[in-house]
């Protein structure tokens, strides 16, 4: 403490400690908090087509096509400790090969200070819905569901799952497959 | 080049080391427990931050320089004594040195 740089050294070295407390205090001050909210998803149309599978060496496979609906209030999920979300929409199903298999179909960024009221009408898939095989035709029970990764300032990273899931049933004719 | 900044006196005695140091860790304390209210109520940990760096600068500026308040209680050195007058030209240059340094 007898020269400035001494003084700045500890007057530094007491700042980021202070900095470092106060970081895991925006962290605890969040960690309990429950970031699930309600979701309401509804399926507008459902297609199936049997194509190609480009994605591997195998014969045709089939690819689904969903049009949804996707609303939600995902303002309860912000606070001081949230910077983002990352929203996927998955597919959920069981076939006879796999017992459970996960496709993500669509997903979007929330950042803070975005609109939080999601209103999404007609959305397309932005993913191929593939199955590894013939699994999707007449599949009488294929949930989405809508997850979410909280991205925070500090701690963890919680992946949530939303309250709020919808089972459709896919049909049983493939539509004649002109191009996908 | 560096005896330059050597020459400029920035000593604090150590009733001012004391109080400094008091200082800047009060400051640093208060702006970060009001940057954390503050950043709770409005939701934004950025603010947080904005303010203990705040407080980090208020504290730089009141106890980096040596100001005068931290140097009201200078050591009682010992008055100078006479040596044999071979060194007495050197001693008390030396003297006035350690004085303007420490």
């Amino acid at each position: 403490m007898n020269t400035v740089l001494s003084r700045a050294n500890s007057l530094f070295a007491f700042s980021l400690s202070v900095m470092a407390a106060l970081t895991f205090g925006c962290f605890i001050t969040t960690a309990f908090k429950d970031r699930s909210v309600p979701v309401d998803i509804s399926v507008t149309k459902v297609m199936l087509k049997n194509v190609d599978d480009f994605t591997g060496p195998r014969e045709k496979s089939d690819l689904g096509f969903v049009y949804f609906d996707v609303t939600a209030d995902l303002h309860p999920i912000f606070d001081w400790n949230v910077k983002q979300l990352f929203l996927y929409l998955s597919a959920e199903y069981s076939t006879k090969s796999n017992a459970l298999n996960q496709v993500v179909l669509w997903d979007k960024i929330v950042l803070r200070g975005d609109n939080t009221k999601l209103n999404l009408k007609e959305m397309k898939s932005k993913y191929f819905f593939f199955d590894d095989g013939n699994g999707l035709r007449a599949n009488k029970n294929i949930t989405l569901t809508l997850s979410w990764n909280v991205v925070p300032n500090a701690g963890i990273l919680p992946l949530i799952t939303g309250s709020g899931h919808i089972s459709v049933p896919f049909p049983d004719t493939y539509e004649t497959a002109r191009s996908y | 080049m560096l005896s330059v900044f050597n020459s400029v006196p920035t000593h604090m005695d150590y009733k001012g080391q004391k109080l400094a140091e008091q200082i800047f860790q009060g400051i640093i304390l208060v702006s970060a427990v009001i940057g954390f209210i503050y950043g709770l109520i409005i939701e934004q940990f950025g603010w947080t931050v904005y303010i203990v760096l705040a407080g980090f600068g208020i504290s730089c500026l009141l106890t980096l320089p040596p100001w005068p308040m931290y140097r009201r209680n200078p050591l009682n050195w010992q008055p100078v004594i006479p040596e044999s007058s071979g060194e007495t030209r050197e001693k008390p240059q030396e003297n006035m040195k350690k004085k303007k340094h420490k």
